[in-house]
């Protein structure tokens, strides 16, 4: 065997032993690396040992939803039905995140009266921003996880982050709509809209000269309606920061929850799992590893394979032209030579980052599968391997 | 758009599902576009760690940094953008200073929808002063709705002021015929689903933004005749018995191969159908010829891919 074989294929325990205690799973790393396969495999296995899992995803792919019942969007929890799997002890639920609902949900819940959540429903800036602006839907992530996690329905959420611009940005999520709702600031820029203030604060305060720039900037229709927008804000403040402070909490929380990076093992998607590591490190994140997917793997091809495979071609193709069995031949000899040197580019791309892996963090590895991975079956294949460590070649 | 409108376009922004090699093909675009005397920046979008550094060799900033003739690279960030903003359109220095100095004016435009956004793109309409042409490495799918609805949604919202003004601007320069679109996909199934809406949803939110032409990365070209694939059939199914590990393998890698094929095959018609707009496939690199020579060298096989291109595209014109 020579260079993509099992060698090393698994390090450290399978993914059960870590899983089994645990409430929160957070999958993340760059788009199109089969992130919400992995979340949703997870969750399968999960609810097979028996447990009761939701799998909190945003946007997968249509067919992965289909084969999953869910078919609507709009913020429901879906049972999944699991009958074709009858060893499946426990429940698997999913959910789809709808920003604008979750947003508005939000404002519902925390709003004082049915009079200031009408007001704020129909304040123009948060209609044009709500879905639109970018980083919501983060806010909105951790807002939908806050509501699953602390109300106890399910024992295991695995959470499928979004897609991120800017690798930080989901990490930073609370932090940042904490910021956003700093109370100094509103009151800052709310001042001169406080009536019984106006005067004073825009002759005497240093400030002045800076807001009468920002209604040049902004536009002074566009700064009044922030102004109301801020002042609908204001009292909910608290609701805000508390239930954002928790998600942060059960971040950090080492018993509760598990991060796990997921890359292909590609040159930019390596790269952007490294500075995960790094960076759940370095924000004290509970961190037990990265799951490397659609690793390609092969044996290493011998002549004598080749000559024996041409017998069996011209045994099974002998009523075919003999010019389609030499070529098959030959073009099977290429398909593999490319297929190996796909495993072996991989292979040593991911023998850099699983090098640099801290003490603490330990790997698992997926196999790229033959077939996308759509219905229940492939799922639980992705599964087979994280859990059981099934063989990656098959043998 | 086809791929010689695109090749001549004073901007073109290049976006796609995330991992499709969006940055990939913004560099090849921008070497080509160097290497044929046109003055060409290729910018990130306000990226941490940003993807062109192993292009390039160098890793950008917001100032312009020239890498090869006639070509820079660039790094928008937004805070930077910021800065720039404010000293171009608000009068005295002074007082862009004492802005600059407020924390809580910071926190304020930091919260404050939108900001961000424009003033990354007013960004890209300065750079479109100083160069040729410029590519911009836009954000994966749902972020680079956001960044291009931004000039509509700021319109919407305010009567007047320097930020509507850009706006306008920005929404001019947008929807001018001399501005290219490019979705990067893959012949995947869930990437095409997201290539197809991306599209459906940039339509709705920017109307005035020109119909796009997509790079269908990692294509295989078909290679199995009938004869070939109904022979890799039959050992497939015979290969229960007695065949050893090696031999398997060897039948795993074709069909491998002619799963890719027959992806690519469905992912081209797909995207006919569904987007009816023009496609390039770019090889994947195994077929490319590995991965020998790392970033700069695929770089430089995109571009020749596109280059190639061009030119059938312009022989079937003629015909």
């Amino acid at each position: 065997m020579s260079g993509a074989t099992t060698t090393d294929f698994y390090q450290g325990p399978p993914l059960g032993d870590l899983i089994d205690g645990r409430k929160l799973v957070v999958c993340v790393g760059s788009g199109g690396v089969g992130k919400t396969t992995t979340a949703a495999a997870i969750g399968l296995q999960a609810a097979i040992r028996g447990r009761k899992v939701l799998v909190l995803t945003i946007d997968p792919a249509r067919r992965l939803a289909n084969s999953l019942g869910l078919s609507r969007f709009g913020n429901d929890e879906t049972r999944i039905d699991l009958s074709a799997l009858p060893e499946a002890k426990g429940e698997l639920w999913a959910m789809m995140l709808d920003n604008q609902k979750t947003f508005d949900d939000l404002i519902e819940r925390i709003s004082p009266s049915p009079e200031r959540r009408d007001a704020i429903l129909k304040n123009r800036i948060y209609r044009a921003t709500a879905d639109n602006i970018s980083g919501s839907q983060d806010y909105m992530a951790t807002e939908k996880l806050y509501d699953v996690v602390e109300t106890g329905r399910y024992d295991l959420v695995v959470l499928d982050t979004p897609p991120v611009k800017n690798a930080l940005d989901f990490l930073e999520a609370p932090g940042r709509l904490a910021r956003f709702l700093d109370k100094r600031v509103m009151k800052w820029f709310l001042s001169p809209y406080d009536k019984e203030r106006v005067f004073g604060r825009l002759l005497t305060s240093t400030s002045a000269v800076v807001f009468r720039l920002l209604s040049y900037v902004f536009g002074r229709e566009f700064l009044d309606d922030l102004a109301e927008y801020f002042q609908h804000f204001r009292d909910l403040y608290d609701g805000f920061r508390e239930r954002q402070e928790a998600v942060v909490e059960m971040f950090h929380d080492r018993r509760r929850t598990c991060f796990l990076v997921v890359c292909a093992p590609n040159g930019p998607s390596l790269e952007v799992a490294r500075f995960f590591l790094d960076e759940l490190h370095a924000r004290r994140m509970p961190n037990p590893g990265v799951i490397v997917n659609q690793r390609h793997l092969t044996l290493g091809d011998s002549l004598d394979a080749r000559a024996e495979l041409g017998t069996d071609i011209d045994r099974l193709g002998a009523d075919l032209p003999p010019a389609a069995r030499s070529s098959l031949l030959a073009r099977l000899g290429a398909a593999h030579r490319r297929l190996l040197g796909l495993s072996l580019a991989e292979e040593s791309l991911v023998k850099g980052l699983l090098g640099a892996l801290r003490a603490d963090q330990v790997s698992w590895q997926v196999p790229r599968l033959d077939d996308e991975v759509n219905d229940l079956g492939g799922l639980s294949r992705v599964g087979g391997f994280l859990f059981e460590r099934q063989a990656p070649l098959g043998d | 758009m086809d791929v010689r409108r695109l090749l001549n376009s004073r901007l073109i922004l290049v976006t796609g599902k995330g991992g499709t090699g969006k940055t990939t093909v913004s560099a090849a675009i921008g070497r080509l576009s160097a290497e044929r005397g046109a003055r060409t920046i290729v910018a990130e979008v306000d990226t941490f760690r940003p993807a062109l550094t192993p292009m390039f060799g160098k890793k950008p900033t917001y100032a312009p940094l020239p890498v090869a003739p006639r070509l820079d690279i660039c790094n928008i960030s937004w805070r930077e953008a910021l800065v720039e903003w404010l000293k171009g359109n608000v009068p005295g220095q002074r007082v862009v200073r004492r802005i600059l100095d407020n924390k809580l004016v910071q926190t304020f435009l930091d919260a404050t929808p939108g900001v961000r956004e424009t003033v990354i793109l007013s960004r890209v309409v300065t750079l479109l002063e100083k160069y040729d042409r410029v590519v911009v490495d836009m954000p994966a799918s749902g972020h680079a709705i956001s960044l291009l609805g931004v000039p509509n949604v700021a319109i919407g919202l305010m009567r007047g002021g320097p930020i509507r003004e850009r706006a306008e601007a920005i929404l001019k320069v947008l929807s001018s015929s001399s501005t290219a679109l490019v979705i990067v996909g893959l012949p995947e199934e869930m990437v095409v689903n997201e290539t197809v809406e991306l599209w459906q949803r940039l339509r709705k939110e920017v109307p005035t933004l020109q119909s796009p032409l997509v790079v269908l990365n990692r294509a295989a070209r078909p290679s199995l005749d009938d004869n070939e694939r109904a022979l890799l059939e039959r050992l497939e199914a015979a290969q229960v018995d007695g065949m050893s590990a090696a031999q398997r393998e060897l039948v795993r890698a074709g069909r491998w191969e002619a799963t890719l094929e027959a992806a690519t095959a469905e992912s081209l018609s797909r995207l006919d159908a569904e987007l009816g707009v023009p496609v390039v496939p770019v090889a994947r690199l195994g077929a490319l010829g590995g991965f020998d020579g790392g970033p700069s060298r695929i770089v430089q096989q995109v571009a020749a891919t596109l280059a190639r291109a061009e030119l059938s595209a312009g022989k079937e014109s003629q015909r």
